[in-house]
C-alpha cells in the first residue's frame, strides 16, 4: 500500500500513546515498561508511531520540507512492530507498522533516505548480498557437507542460509549445525549455494520496495524452477520475508524456521540431547520470528461501515496482533537441553523489546542501534542469566557488537546451544 | 513574542541540542488532530492545534525553571504536557513553547509505611501501579487510563475513575508538590514547606494550597509546571505482580480467592442506584464502574466476545449480534455495572460477598449469568484493576467523546440515563454517529472520598476520517449541550466543557466568548477566584485559556 492509502487511518489515530508502551496489562516495572526503541532514544513524539502518523499527514499534504529530520523520523523506525501489538490491544482499524513502512517507501521514492543505504543497494545489485561480499563465495559455508545444489538439482525443500550466515565467518559453524540437523531428520533438501540471493527483507524494511520485489521475485522463480515447495531457514529476517511477504508476490511456499524443525524432532524423539549444558539463559524473541512471524492470510477486501460509522472490513480482514508467532518452540528446545535453565526477561513474546538491528538502523544509525542492543542486554542481565540466547543472526550480531567484547553476557545462537548438547 | 534565533540558542543552552527542536516536522508531532476527539471540545474536522514555536524536553526541575524564567524574560507563553492525552495538553497559540515532560519519568520514592509515592510528570498509572504492588500498595488510576500521567491527573484534571471506591478522585490523593510557578519561582506546597523531605500532606502554606493550585478542574497545563508531586497510596491485598495469561488483546489475570469481578444487572435504574448506595453504606467493593456499556447497550455483549477472543475482529460484530441468545444476554446487562470485590483478608472477602448477595436480594439486582465464565471474570478483573484498554473508546471509528456528563449524586444520573439515551438514540438514527443503542452511559459508582457522587458520560463514537460523521457528531454535541442546558441538568454541559478554551480553528477562544460562558456558569464566583490566583502567580499571562477565569467586573 502507498502512503496515501493510509490517509483515513492517519485521521483515525487518536495519539493515545499506547504505541510507546508494552501492553499495559503486561507492565511489571517502570524500568521495562516501554516498547519503542526509537522514541526511547530520540524522545520527541515523532519518533513513535503516533508521531509518525502526524509526520505522514504533513508529508502527504506537503506541509513540511523533506528535511534530514523527516528522514530520521521515518528511518529510525526499526520496523520491530512493538507499536503494532500495543496499538491493537484497543484498535481494530489501525496498522501502524504498515503505515510506517509506507512512509519510509514514500520517502525513498523521493530520494530521502540515509546515505549508508546507497551502499547496501549497490551491494545487492552487484553481489546479491547486503554486505557486498563476492557472490561466487556465498555457498562456501557448506563446503564438505555434500548438500544438493538446487541451482542444478531438484528437491522439495530448500535451506536458505541468508546473507549473515553465509558470509559472517563466526556464524558458519551455526549454519552448518542447522543443515546437519536437517540431514539427521532425513528430509530431502538442498541449498542454492552460490546462486542463493538475499531475501530482500532488510531493504524492504528500509522502504526500498522496488529493490526488494526484484530480489523476492528472483528467489521465487529460482525455487520454483528447482521444484521447491518448502523453505527452511535459520534466519528470522528471512523467515518473515518468506512467510509473510513473499505470498503477496506469488511465493506460496511452506515456510519453517529451523527451531520449528528442531522442536518437532525433539517431540518425535528423533533428536536427543546427550550432553549437559549447565547454563542459565534468557531468551530474546526476534521480532521477525515472534510478533511478525505469524501466518500470512490472503485478503482482498474493502472497508465498509456497519451501524452507521463502525469501520470494518468485508470480508473479515486478518488481524496480525503478534500473539501467534514462534514463541513456544525455542522455549521448548531450551527446556529440553539438560542443564539449561531459562530465566525470562520482562518483555517477551509479542511485547519483546527489539535488538536494534532492524529497519536499516544497524547500517544507518549505528550509535542508536547499539544503544538499543545495550538496553536489551541490560534487561537480560537483570534476569541473572549468564547467556542471552536468540534465534536470529542479526540479533546475535547486534548484541555482540554492542558489547564490543567487553560484556559479561554470552550471546548464543540457539543452534549453537543445541550443538553443545548433542 | 516570536522565537528568534538568539532565543532558540538560549533555550538550547538550557536543555542541550538533543532536547530541543523547531523543525516543522517535529512540531507537527505536537499538534492534536481535533477530528477524532478532543475531550469535550469538538470534534472539528481537519483541524489541528497550532504548531507551537519550539518543543523542549526538560530533564529536571532546574531546566524547567530556567525555561520558565526565559519565558518571563521574553514574554513567551509555554505549555507543559506529560502524555499529551487530549487537546488540553497542546498549545493554542503558534508562538507557544511546548514542554514535553516525558524525560522526567522517575518514581522518586515509595514510602511504604506512610503510603505515599513521589513521582515526576512522566510517571504513568501502569508503571506506578506495578511498582507499588510490589510493596502491597496500589495507586489510584484516573479514568483516562493507566497510560496517563499520575501527576497530571492529580494537578491538572479531575482524576475520577473506576478506582474511586478505593482511591477517591486523584486530586484527593494529591499531597506535596514541587511547583515551578509561571514566574519561574519554585513553590513547595503542603508539608514540604517546613521539611523538604515531607511529602505527606497537601495543605499549606496557608489555607488549602491544594485547592488554590488546582482550582476547580485542575490547571490543565496553564499555571506553571509541576515537576514533582506526592500521591496517597492505598492498600493492595493481592500478589506483588499481576499474573497475566492469554493472547493479545484478550489478556486475563488470575488472582487469589480474595478477589472477584462481578457484572451486576438490575431490573430498573432505582434498583441500580439503591445497590450503589448500599454498597457505599456497607463498605463493599474495591472498584465499581459501569464499564462495558461504553460500547453501547445494543452492542456490548458482541463487543465483549470480540475483545476477549484474539481470533475475532470487529468485522465479526454483525454475525455475533445475530447469534441465538444474543438479545437475551444483552438484555440481562441492559442496566448494569461491574464490581470488583477485594477482601483485605479472606474473612473480609467472604463477608463482603455475603453482604453483596444480601444487598442484591433487597434491591432486586442479580449477577449477570453470561459474564460468569472464569475467562470473562478474570478479563474484567485485569481490565478494571490496570485500566489499560482506555483507547477502546476509539475502537469503532477513531472518534469519540463523552456527553451528558453528570457529576452529581448517583440518583441524579440514574434518573436521567434513559432520557439521555433516548435523546441520543434519535440522533443515532440520523446516521452520522455509531448506532449503539442510545445508552452508552459509563462511569464510576463512587466519587469523592469513595462514595457520594457518580460521574456519568454517554459515549458517542464516530468516524474521525469522515467529514459528514465528524460534523454530525459536533451537531449532536451541540444539540445535547442545548438540551442539558434547557433541562438544567449539569451546568455548562460536559460535552462542550473545553470549548471555552479553544475554538473551532484550534486557537484560543476570544475573550468575550469565554467571559460570557463563565459569567453564565452556575457558580461564576469560582472563575473570579481562579482569576485572582492566576493574576497572583502568573502576572505576565504566560499560560493559556484552559485555566478558566473571569474578571471581577464580568
Amino acid at each position: 500500500m502507498d502512503l496515501k492509502d493510509f490517509s483515513k487511518e492517519i485521521e483515525r489515530c487518536s495519539a493515545c500513546s499506547y504505541c510507546k508502551w508494552i501492553p499495559f496489562d503486561q507492565v511489571q516495572s517502570i524500568r521495562y515498561a516501554k516498547n519503542c526503541p526509537s522514541i526511547d532514544y530520540f524522545n520527541f513524539n515523532n519518533y513513535s508511531a503516533r508521531g509518525r502518523y502526524l509526520t505522514s499527514r504533513s508529508v502527504l499534504r506537503d506541509q513540511v520540507e523533506l528535511t534530514e529530520e523527516v528522514m530520521d523520523i521515518a528511518h529510525t523506525c526499526l520496523t520491530c512492530g512493538a507499536c503494532d501489538v500495543a496499538c491493537k490491544i484497543s484498535r481494530y482499524n489501525l496498522e501502524p507498522l504498515e503505515m510506517t513502512k509506507a512512509l519510509k517507501a514514500e520517502l525513498v521514492q523521493k530520494g530521502v533516505f540515509p546515505e549508508p543505504q546507497k551502499a547496501l543497494l549497490e551491494n545487492l545489485k552487484k553481489e546479491l548480498n547486503i554486505f557486498g561480499e563476492d557472490r561466487k563465495t556465498r555457498g562456501a559455508w557448506a563446503e564438505g557437507l555434500g548438500l544438493k545444489d538446487l541451482s542444478t538439482e531438484k528437491a522439495d525443500v530448500v535451506f536458505h542460509a541468508g546473507c549473515s550466515y553465509s558470509y559472517q565467518n563466526e556464524l558458519s559453524g551455526t549454519v552448518r549445525t542447522a543443515v546437519q540437523i536437517l540431514k539427521q531428520s532425513g528430509v530431502d533438501f538442498g541449498i542454492m549455494g552460490n546462486a542463493e540471493m538475499c531475501c530482500g527483507a532488510r531493504i524492504n524494511s528500509m522502504g526500498h520496495t522496488e529493490a526488494y520485489e526484484k530480489l523476492a521475485k528472483a528467489n521465487i522463480k529460482a525455487w520454483k524452477k528447482a521444484g521447491v515447495t518448502t523453505i527452511v531457514t535459520a534466519c528470522s529476517d528471512g523467515y518473515h520475508a518468506f512467510k509473510r511477504l513473499y505470498p503477496e508476490l506469488g511465493g506460496d511456499f511452506i515456510v519453517y524456521h529451523i527451531v520449528e524443525y528442531i522442536d518437532q524432532l525433539i517431540a518425535d524423539g528423533k533428536l536427543k540431547f546427550t550432553k549437559e549444558v549447565p547454563l542459565t539463559v534468557t531468551y530474546h524473541d526476534p521480532c521477525h520470528l515472534g510478533r511478525q512471524g505469524e501466518e500470512y492470510e490472503k485478503w482482498d477486501g474493502k472497508e465498509v461501515k456497519f451501524l452507521n460509522q463502525i469501520v470494518m472490513h468485508e470480508p473479515k480482514k486478518p488481524r496480525y496482533n503478534g500473539s501467534n508467532g514462534i514463541y513456544d518452540e525455542p522455549r521448548r528446545i531450551l527446556a529440553s537441553i539438560p542443564g539449561v535453565k531459562l530465566q525470562e526477561m520482562e518483555r517477551i513474546r509479542e511485547y519483546s523489546y527489539c535488538c536494534g538491528a532492524g529497519g536499516g538502523a544497524r547500517e544507518s544509525y549505528p550509535e542508536y542501534s547499539g544503544w538499543v542492543a545495550n538496553e536489551r542486554l541490560h534487561e537480560a542481565a537483570d534476569t541473572g542469566a549468564e547467556a542471552l540466547v536468540t534465534a536470529c543472526p542479526w540479533c546475535k550480531s547486534n548484541f555482540s557488537d554492542a558489547q564490543k567484547g567487553q560484556g559479561s553476557m554470552e550471546i548464543v545462537d540457539i543452534l549453537d546451544l543445541v550443538q553443545r548438547a548433542l | 513574542m516570536s522565537l528568534t534565533d538568539t532565543h532558540y540558542q538560549e533555550l538550547e543552552a538550557i536543555v542541550g541540542k538533543r532536547n530541543i527542536s523547531r523543525d516543522p516536522a517535529v512540531l507537527d508531532g505536537y499538534r492534536y488532530n481535533l477530528s477524532h476527539t478532543a475531550i469535550h471540545l469538538g470534534p472539528h474536522f481537519d483541524v489541528l492545534t497550532p504548531r507551537g514555536a519550539a518543543v523542549l524536553l526538560p530533564g529536571n526541575t532546574e531546566e524547567v525553571q530556567a525555561i520558565v524564567k526565559f519565558c518571563n524574560r521574553h514574554k513567551i507563553k509555554f505549555k507543559p504536557s506529560s502524555t499529551f492525552w487530549s487537546a488540553q495538553g497542546y498549545p493554542n497559540d503558534n508562538e507557544t513553547i511546548v514542554l514535553d515532560m516525558r524525560r522526567m519519568d522517575r518514581i522518586l520514592e515509595i514510602d511504604e509505611k506512610n503510603m505515599v509515592a513521589v513521582v515526576e510528570p512522566g510517571v504513568i498509572g501502569a508503571t506506578l501501579q506495578a511498582e507499588t504492588m510490589k510493596r502491597g500498595l496500589n495507586c489510584h488510576i484516573q479514568g483516562s487510563g493507566c497510560s496517563c500521567s499520575i501527576l497530571a491527573g492529580a494537578t491538572a484534571w479531575l482524576g475520577s475513575g473506576p478506582g474511586n471506591l478505593y482511591g477517591g478522585w486523584q486530586y484527593e490523593n494529591l499531597l506535596g508538590t514541587e511547583w515551578v510557578l509561571p514566574t519561574g519561582e519554585i513553590l513547595r506546597t503542603g508539608s514540604l514547606v517546613n521539611d523538604a523531605s515531607a511529602w505527606y500532606c497537601g495543605e499549606g502554606p496557608g489555607p488549602s494550597m491544594r485547592g488554590v493550585l488546582r482550582g476547580m478542574f485542575g490547571t490543565k497545563g496553564s499555571l506553571g509546571v509541576f515537576t514533582k508531586c506526592a500521591v496517597k497510596l492505598h492498600a493492595w491485598p493481592g500478589p506483588q505482580k499481576l499474573p497475566v495469561y492469554g493472547k493479545a488483546p484478550a489478556y486475563t489475570t488470575k488472582l487469589p480467592a480474595n478477589f472477584r469481578a462481578y457484572t451486576l444487572g438490575f431490573p430498573d435504574w432505582k434498583s441500580w442506584a439503591d445497590t450503589a448506595h448500599m454498597l457505599w453504606d456497607n463498605g463493599i467493593g474495591y472498584t465499581g464502574h459501569r464499564q462495558f456499556n461504553f460500547l453501547g447497550r445494543d452492542l456490548k455483549w458482541a463487543m465483549i466476545q470480540i475483545l476477549t477472543d484474539p481470533s475475532k475482529t470487529i468485522s465479526d460484530l454483525e454475525e455475533l449480534m445475530k447469534e441465538p441468545g444474543y438479545a437475551e444476554a444483552n438484555q440481562s446487562m441492559k442496566i448494569d455495572f461491574q464490581l470488583i470485590v477485594t477482601g483485605m483478608t479472606q474473612r473480609d472477602f467472604d463477608w463482603q460477598e455475603e453482604t453483596l448477595n444480601e444487598i442484591l436480594s433487597i434491591t432486586g439486582g442479580y449477577i449477570v449469568e453470561c459474564m460468569e465464565t472464569e475467562h470473562l471474570r478474570n478479563y474484567t478483573l485485569l481490565y478494571l484493576l490496570r485500566l489499560g484498554h482506555k483507547a477502546l473508546n476509539l475502537v469503532y471509528g477513531g472518534g469519540y467523546d463523552g456527553n451528558f456528563g453528570m457529576i452529581n449524586s448517583i440518583d441524579f444520573g440514574a434518573q436521567r440515563a434513559e432520557e439521555a439515551g433516548a435523546f441520543k438514540r434519535e440522533w443515532e438514527e440520523k446516521g452520522q454517529i455509531v448506532q449503539a443503542g442510545g445508552d452508552c452511559m459509563m462511569g464510576p459508582i463512587g466519587g469523592q472520598g469513595g462514595g457520594g457522587t457518580g460521574l456519568w458520560e454517554n459515549f458517542t463514537c464516530f468516524d474521525s476520517s469522515d467529514k459528514e460523521s465528524t460534523d454530525g457528531a459536533l451537531a449532536f454535541f451541540d444539540a445535547s449541550f442545548a438540551y442539558t442546558k434547557e433541562k438544567g441538568w449539569s451546568g455548562c454541559g460536559f460535552e462542550k466543557l473545553n470549548s471555552l478554551a479553544r475554538g473551532y480553528d484550534g486557537y484560543e477562544t476570544p475573550k468575550e466568548i469565554r467571559d460570557a460562558g463563565h459569567a453564565h456558569a452556575p457558580q461564576p464566583a469560582i472563575f473570579r477566584y481562579q482569576n485572582k490566583v492566576y493574576q497572583a502567580v502568573n502576572p505576565l499571562d504566560l499560560g493559556d485559556t484552559y485555566y478558566e477565569r473571569l474578571d471581577d467586573q464580568q
